[in-house]
Formats: structure tokens, C-alpha cells, sequence
């Protein structure tokens, strides 16, 4: 399967070579320009293309290295990158590097930091955060309650925010919906309306209602993506127990996700898969909403219309993260180390590399689309 | 006592300084302690109450271990921008130790981490408090505090503000963890470890007898052995004392150190000695008359590799404090050490047991060989008036092999990186099986350490097939598992580093039979987090 695959490859460009065969036919496979964001230690922003997948360029960030979590504009053209140990966030264009936002969020008596929680508004005007403040009292800290912080992008360097809502603790990653909702990871996944602060409960986790034996869902994002099939994924671990007894052997384990639709802000939580190994980061093929792939020390495809799991592939290292071209049809692994790892969706075999500079440890991996 | 014994010569000596000590030693200057409170502290700390009895914020609501003061000061050193000499650090250490330490009873049931001896499993306070602060602590970390409610809350906040990801953890994220925290565990922790307690209130008006004088010690060293020693403490100034010691292993070998020592809430003693070359700590507790020491001592560079140590005063007394080894097989002629001090008069080993040569005498070591007949038991070992009570057991079998630790954490490291590996030692506990004739039951007699031959073996099939055993480390004869280099190691699935799962078999030879006893160890990565205590 593998070899027939390479040969159709090689066939079609008349050439032996994976790596070129991979840049001369895509060009004319993608109408629009693919772009794979992430970040390296000690603090880039790498943009590479998805056509050759090369480096096109290197974006210095300021300051210390934050997480790697970042936000892409809808349009594609820029990208807000949390740094300086979660506490600032820098926008850059990624057509050339120019660094055209930015906002420090701690003061001297006040630490502020973002737990990965970094979203642009559909339209490309608001950034949006959810702040975890801290007051520095000369001896000792006192915690504040957590805030939406909504951010002008217009307002460009140095700035403040325009609007901030109190909200849960424990946010983590953050999206934007069409319909100009900012969706909140946290213990349930909820909504808010930046305009007002009001806000709505998308779908229960911790306070799900699923009946005794099973076990709350332990759900935790670090990670963003999911912008090929637009939407939002909160995976989480469950276990249904056979009985009160709680026995953690005799325990069906599962995979459960809630999926939010970003067009729509609606929202589907389900069990997956069995648990049969870790799983760090899911996406879903842009082409069909049951096909799932996840990575971590495997890459691997499920079928959860079928809670089937259909390929796995063994990977040489642990790599945290993952993304997906438009097409479906190639799937980047990456994140942790500083290569990423470039396979095909179909067979997840490996058909390519691309090698970093540093290491991407816990940074996302995003694709920015500008359209033709 | 013979004049002309070395050990009598330190004996007069330490005397000597007794009377001076009461003459120089002025109380550890509370006021000078203070002071460096007031001029290095209080850019952040403030001071409310009297000059006499003044109290500094977020200081005076706290009590602890002296581990437990430095680690703070070192942590507003390193985090808060303190500066301290290294003098002004140690008299804070011992006036907080001092003034805000804990009592006796406060640190019992803990004292395995001021000993550090962290190769165990904690047996659960609460659940409560094993998954708030359990998950990254070890629970003798809070037990060994004491603060007010109001203190325990500021520690909350603390983690928050330090540690902002603490409420995402594992055992955190799926809760309103830092509700919980500020709430319920800041209230059950005011509650089970509060500031004031009838324990310290005692302690502190209790009187404290001085360590200084003259020690019969006993003690185990990996790779060397038991030994027996003399150990002199001599009062330099208002508790600290230069300190000697000089013994023999088990095989003969001669042990000679010397260092100093500093005594800590009028029981903590905590001693640096450079013994045979080698930097070791003695972290002992001393009983409430100050007559015997009881810890651990333990290789400075490297804590785990260490062994019990136990000391008993000198009061001119006849006084058996340890029989090596502990054990005699029925039947079977054998040489015991009887270890103590003064000792003169009759040797009696307990019913049954004959004496049936003295080897050697003096009157702190007495080698005899023996023979026991009859029943299985402890028996209590004499010389003259001296008796120690349970001191020998006669068995019949060996049944059961404890190994010790039964759980343990080892560090790969070395090759070129930044940490040394984490190595550690074994021991084996032999058992018989008691009156049931079955092992592993309550009633299964303790014989005491027994000499083993040690092997590891793959914990289960996924060890197995990652061959575990052949790449995470292995063991010295003395029972010292050293674990593999640190690194990638491209031999393995994933370039896996040298870690491992692996069951540790003790091998004791009994007669013309063998018993195994396991136990478990992981073979970790690196911990590059260095800490005063776990």
C-alpha cells in the first residue's frame, strides 16, 4: 500500500524523490495558500509554507517564551502569539513579519496571566483573553477572580483592554464563533458575549449529568486547532463503571469530546473511542466530521461513528500536536520536539519532515489560509 | 575504665567545655535574630506588637522544622530578593527553628523527611489533603508545619501566584480547586496543624538538656556497613558543638570522622562530618532527657544512599545498646558483637543461648561466639547490670525476606549531563514465620538485617518487553543499585531514556535453603528541581 502510494506520487511528477514530488504537485493542488504556524524555543514564529513545506520566514517574538498558544485572524494574514510566560501577546503579519499588536498584560502590583486562552473575533477587529489576575501585596499574592479581557486590534502596540466580563477559573483554551460568541473552555464549556458579558452554558463536563457510574470527565486543552473544520475541541477521559464499586480494572475508559461548531456556536459532546492509548491533541478531517485523527506517541484515525479506531501509526517521538491541509489530505504531527513529523491522511505513513530551529515544546500548531 | 583509653580522654575533654559552656553562651541572641528580622525583612514584612515581643507578618504565624525555615529563607532569596550573609542566615534558621520549631510530638510519624529518607510510600492522612496537596508533595511537607488558618490560606494563594498552573494540574482541574483549597483545606489544615498547640506550648517551657558529652553510637553506612562508634559532641557556643566520631565497621575496618554539629529547638540534631573522606549529615532527634538520639545518616551529595543511626549519652552507666547481628540460627555456632558501654560483669544471652567462647572484650564491645537451643523468641542479652530487652532473636527458619525500601525511586543521570544519577540502598529484613508457621502473618518474628545477594527482574510484561532489566541499571554486592546514563538512548522504542520498571530481588541464604524477598523500584528521569526537603 505504501509502495503503491509512492509510486502514484513519483509517477505523477516524473520524479523518484518524496520530498520533491510533495513541492511541485501542490502548488497546483491549492487555489488558496496553506500556511503552518508554530513556535520555537527560544522565541520564533516560524511561517512555513504548506506548498513546499519549507520555512518562508522567521518572526522574532519579544521577551521569554510564553507556550506557543496563538489566535490566526480569519482572513490568515496575522497571528497573536501569548509570550513572555503567558503574560503578553504580540501579533504579527505573517506575510512579513511585521509585529503589528501588542499588549503586556501584568503591572507591577498585578500578575496577569492567560492560561493559552487567546482568540480573534471573526471579523478581525477584537482579541479576546481570559486573564487570571493575581494582586502582589508586598507579603504575600491574593487572587482575583478571572476576566474576559476583549482587546481593539486597531489600537495596535501597548494595548489595553476595551471591555473585560468576569468569568469561571480554570479557562484554558478559547475560540471565536461566527455568530461573535467567545467560546470558554473550562470546567463545562460555556459562551460568552463579549459585547455584554453574558454568558451561556455550550455543554456540560464537570456538571454533566450522565448518571452515577460514570466517572467525571477529566477534560484538558492545551492546545488549538481545529480551524480546517471550524470548530472547537475539548477532548476528555471518562470511565463508565460496572459497578458502585468503583473498580478501576473492570472500568470501560473512554474518549469523550465536546465539538463546538464555530459557525454556529452549537455544541455535540460524545463519547469516542476506548481508551486504548494517550491521546494529546484531536482533529477532525475538514472532509468528513466522523473522522478523527489524534496524535501523541501515535498518530492515529478513528471512525467515531463506529467508535472504531482505523490506523495507527507508531511515531519515532512524542509530538503533542497536530494539524490538517484544507484537502484532508495530509496531516502535520509536531509540537514537543523541533521537527514536524508530515504523513498521509489516508494511510499515516510518513511523507515528509520539516526541521525547526528549536523546539516547539507545548506551541500550537496552526494553519493560516489566505485565500486567493 | 582504663585512663589511658582514648575515649576517656574526649570524655574529660568534653567535660571541660560543659563547665565553660554555661559561661560564654549568651541565648542565641533573640535580639541580634531579630534585628536581621527588622533590617532585612521588613521592606516587605511588617512589624506589629511590642519591642519586647514583636511580631513580623506572615513570620510569626508560622511554625517550623529548621529544614523547614531554611527552605523559606532560601526561597526569599531566591525569589524575593533577600540578601543574607551566610552568618545572618544561620542565626535566623536557629532563632526561628528555636522560637518557631515544632515539638517532639509534632514531628513524630514524619521524621522521615527531615531524615530524608524519601524511598516510601506516605500513608494517607486524608484524601482530602492527598489529592490538594499530596499530588506534589510529599504530606510530611504540610505536616511539618504549623500555621493559623489565616496562614494556610496566604499558602493557597501563594501556590496561585507562584505556580499559576497549580488549579489546571491533574486532581485539579476536574474540581473547584481553588474554592476547595482556600476553603476546606486551609480550614482542615488550621484544624489538624494550627500555630498553637498544647504540645509546643509544653515544649517550649519544657527544660532542655544539652547534647554536649560523650556518645556510645551505633549505625549502618551502605557499602561499609554496620559499625559501632564513639561519638564526642563538644559545646563550641549555645548549641553547636564540634563533633567526633570514631569506630569500627562490622568487618573490622576502622571509622574516624569529625565535623560539627548544631542542635535545633532544643532536640533537632543535625550534624556535617567528613568521615573516611567523605561528607556524610546525621539528622537526629533527641529523646525529651536528651539521654539517646535517634535518625538517619546519610551520604551529603547523595541523601539516599544513608542508614539508621542511633546514639546513647555516657552517664557512667553499664548500658547494652545493640547486638550484631541481631540474630542467632538454633543449632548453629555463631559470632555476635554485643555493642554498649561500661559493660562488666557476666555475659547472659537469654534462655538457651550459650556463650560458648569470648573472642574478644573490652568494655564497650564484647565478640563471643554462641549457640542457641529451645524456642523460638527474643531474648534479652546482659552484661552484669546491663540488660537490653529483646535485643537477640533465636529462630529456627528463615521464612520471609523483607526487602527495604519496598518502594523505591531511582534517578538515571551522569553521561555528560548537569545531574548526578540518584542511586540507592538496599537492605534485606529476615523474618521467621512465628508461632502459625506461616509467613507474611502478624505474628511472623523480625530476626533483623541479613546479608543478601541482589538482583533486579522486569516489574511485569511491558517491562519485559522494553527489557527494562537490562537498560535501566544494576546492583553492587553491598545491595547499591546504580541506574543507567542519562540521555536518548537509540537502542530503545522511541529512543527511550534508561528507565525502568523493575522488581528488586533479595536473595538470603538460610542453612541449605534460600529465600527471595522483592521489591519495587522505578528507574525515573531526572528531577531538576532541587529542594531542602520533598
Amino acid at each position: 500500500m505504501k509502495l503503491n502510494k509512492l509510486f502514484k506520487s513519483a509517477g505523477l511528477v516524473g520524479s523518484l524523490a518524496l520530498g520533491s514530488a510533495l513541492s511541485a504537485v501542490a502548488p497546483t493542488a491549492m487555489a488558496d495558500q496553506e500556511y503552518l504556524l508554530t513556535v520555537t524555543r527560544p522565541n520564533q514564529l516560524h511561517v512555513i509554507d504548506m506548498s513546499t513545506n519549507k520555512i518562508a520566514r522567521t518572526c522574532d517574538i519579544p521577551g521569554p517564551f510564553g507556550s506557543g498558544a496563538m489566535a490566526v485572524s480569519k482572513d490568515g494574514t496575522h497571528a497573536y502569539v501569548l509570550g513572555n510566560n503567558w503574560e503578553d501577546i504580540y501579533g504579527f503579519d505573517i506575510r512579513n513579519c511585521e509585529m503589528t499588536f501588542s499588549a503586556v498584560q501584568s503591572t507591577p502590583t498585578i500578575q496577569v496571566k492567560s492560561f493559552q486562552s487567546v482568540a480573534v473575533s471573526a471579523d478581525g477587529k477584537e482579541l479576546y483573553t481570559v486573564q487570571n489576575p493575581i494582586k502582589k501585596h508586598r507579603d504575600r499574592f491574593e487572587v482575583m477572580e478571572p476576566r474576559l479581557a476583549v482587546f481593539n486590534i486597531e489600537d495596535g502596540l501597548n494595548a489595553k483592554p476595551v471591555r473585560t466580563f468576569p468569568v469561571d477559573r480554570r479557562i484554558t483554551k478559547i475560540a471565536a464563533t461566527e455568530k461573535g460568541e467567545v467560546i470558554l473552555g473550562g470546567a463545562d464549556v460555556k459562551a460568552i458575549n463579549p459585547q455584554n458579558g453574558e454568558t451561556r452554558v455550550v455543554t456540560k463536563l464537570a456538571n454533566w449529568e450522565k448518571g452515577p457510574l460514570w466517572l467525571p470527565p477529566d477534560a484538558f486543552a492545551m492546545h488549538s486547532q481545529g480551524e480546517q473544520a471550524n470548530e472547537y475541541i475539548m477532548p476528555y477521559i471518562t470511565a463508565k463503571f460496572d459497578s458502585e464499586e468503583w473498580n478501576f480494572e473492570t472500568a470501560e475508559w473512554w474518549w469523550g469530546m465536546s465539538r463546538v461548531d464555530l459557525a454556529t456556536g452549537e455544541a455535540e459532546r460524545m463519547e469516542t473511542i476506548p481508551f486504548e492509548f494517550i491521546i494529546f491533541n484531536f482533529i477532525t478531517d475538514p472532509r468528513d466530521s466522523n473522522i478523527l485523527y489524534g496524535s501523541f506517541n501515535t498518530l492515529s484515525k478513528h471512525d467515531i461513528s463506529e467508535n472504531k479506531t482505523l490506523a495507527v501509526y507508531e511515531m519515532p517521538h512524542t509530538y503533542y500536536n497536530l494539524n490538517i491541509s484544507g484537502d484532508g489530505k495530509t496531516i502535520y504531527v509536531g509540537g514537543t520536539s523541533s521537527d514536524i513529523s508530515i504523513h498521509d491522511s489516508d494511510t499515516l505513513e510518513k511523507i515528509g519532515s520539516i526541521q525547526l530551529t528549536g523546539d516547539m515544546t507545548t506551541s500550537d500548531l496552526r494553519v493560516a489560509t489566505i485565500r486567493d | 575504665m582504663a585512663l589511658s583509653n582514648n575515649n576517656s580522654k574526649r570524655a574529660a575533654l568534653g567535660t571541660g567545655l560543659l563547665a565553660l559552656a554555661g559561661l560564654v553562651s549568651t541565648p542565641v541572641l533573640a535580639q541580634d535574630a531579630q534585628q536581621i528580622i527588622r533590617d532585612r525583612c521588613l521592606a516587605c514584612h511588617t512589624e506589629t506588637g511590642s519591642a519586647e515581643a514583636p511580631s513580623f507578618s506572615r513570620i510569626s504565624e508560622q511554625r517550623k522544622t529548621p529544614e523547614g525555615w531554611l527552605m523559606t529563607i532560601n526561597r526569599m532569596t531566591h525569589l524575593r530578593g533577600l540578601e543574607l550573609t551566610r552568618e545572618e542566615k544561620r542565626a535566623l534558621v536557629k532563632h526561628l527553628a528555636d522560637t518557631q520549631g515544632l515539638a517532639p510530638e509534632e514531628t513524630e510519624g514524619y521524621r522521615y523527611l527531615l531524615e530524608q529518607d524519601t524511598n516510601l510510600v506516605e500513608n494517607s492522612i486524608d484524601q482530602g489533603l492527598a489529592e490538594t496537596c499530596g499530588r506534589c508533595h510529599s504530606e510530611a511537607r504540610f505536616a511539618l508545619q504549623r500555621r493559623t488558618e489565616q496562614e494556610w490560606k496566604y499558602l493557597v494563594d501563594f501556590h496561585m501566584g507562584q505556580f499559576p498552573t497549580t488549579e489546571l494540574h491533574s486532581l485539579a482541574r476536574d474540581r473547584q480547586w481553588y474554592q476547595i483549597a482556600s476553603n476546606d483545606t486551609a480550614a482542615d489544615l488550621g484544624k489538624r496543624f494550627p500555630l498553637i498547640t498544647q504540645e509546643w506550648n509544653n515544649w517550649q517551657k519544657a527544660s532542655k538538656s544539652d547534647l554536649m558529652g560523650r556518645w556510645r553510637v551505633t549505625g549502618f553506612v551502605p557499602g561499609k556497613g554496620e559499625f559501632d562508634a564513639w561519638m564526642t559532641a563538644a559545646k563550641t557556643s549555645e548549641g553547636h558543638y564540634d563533633v567526633t566520631l570514631e569506630g569500627l565497621y562490622a568487618d573490622g575496618t576502622a571509622l574516624n570522622g569529625e565535623g560539627k554539629a548544631t542542635v535545633y529547638t532544643g532536640y533537632e540534631w543535625r550534624a556535617s562530618l567528613t568521615i573516611d573522606g567523605v561528607k556524610m549529615r546525621q539528622v537526629m532527634a533527641a529523646d525529651k532527657q536528651g539521654n539517646s538520639l535517634e535518625g538517619r545518616m546519610f551520604v551529603a551529595a547523595e541523601r539516599e544512599i544513608g542508614g539508621e543511626l542511633s546514639a546513647v549519652r555516657d552517664q557512667g552507666k553499664a548500658a547494652v545498646v545493640a547486638v550484631q547481628p541481631s540474630y542467632l540460627r538454633a543449632g548453629e555456632p555463631a559470632e555476635l558483637t554485643l555493642i554498649g558501654q561500661n559493660l562488666k560483669g557476666d555475659i547472659n544471652l537469654g534462655e538457651g543461648v550459650v556463650v560458648e567462647k569470648v573472642l574478644s572484650r573490652a568494655d564497650d564491645r564484647i565478640t563471643v561466639l554462641a549457640k542457641a537451643t529451645g524456642n523460638e523468641g527474643l531474648r534479652t542479652v546482659r552484661v552484669g547490670q546491663a540488660a537490653s530487652e529483646s535485643a537477640l532473636a533465636v529462630y529456627s527458619e528463615l521464612a520471609r525476606v523483607d526487602v527495604t525500601p519496598a518502594n523505591a525511586v531511582t534517578r538515571i543521570g551522569g553521561a555528560g549531563g548537569n545531574l548526578p544519577k540518584v542511586r540507592a540502598s538496599y537492605r534485606a529484613v529476615g523474618y521467621s514465620a512465628g508461632a502459625d508457621g506461616k509467613p507474611g502473618t502478624e505474628d511472623d518474628l523480625r530476626l533483623g538485617y541479613m546479608p543478601a545477594s541482589w538482583s533486579i527482574k522486569p516489574a511485569d510484561e511491558v517491562a519485559a518487553h522494553d527489557k527494562d532489566d537490562k537498560y535501566a541499571g544494576s546492583f553492587n554486592a553491598a545491595g547499591i543499585f546504580t541506574p543507567g546514563d542519562a540521555g536518548l538512548n537509540p537502542e530503545r522504542k522511541m529512543s527511550a531514556n534508561n528507565v525502568g520498571r523493575l522488581t528488586v530481588v533479595a536473595t538470603v541464604a538460610d542453612g541449605s535453603t534460600q529465600v527471595e524477598g522483592e521489591g519495587s523500584m522505578l528507574v525515573a528521569v531526572q528531577d531538576f528541581v532541587r529542594r531542602v526537603l520533598d
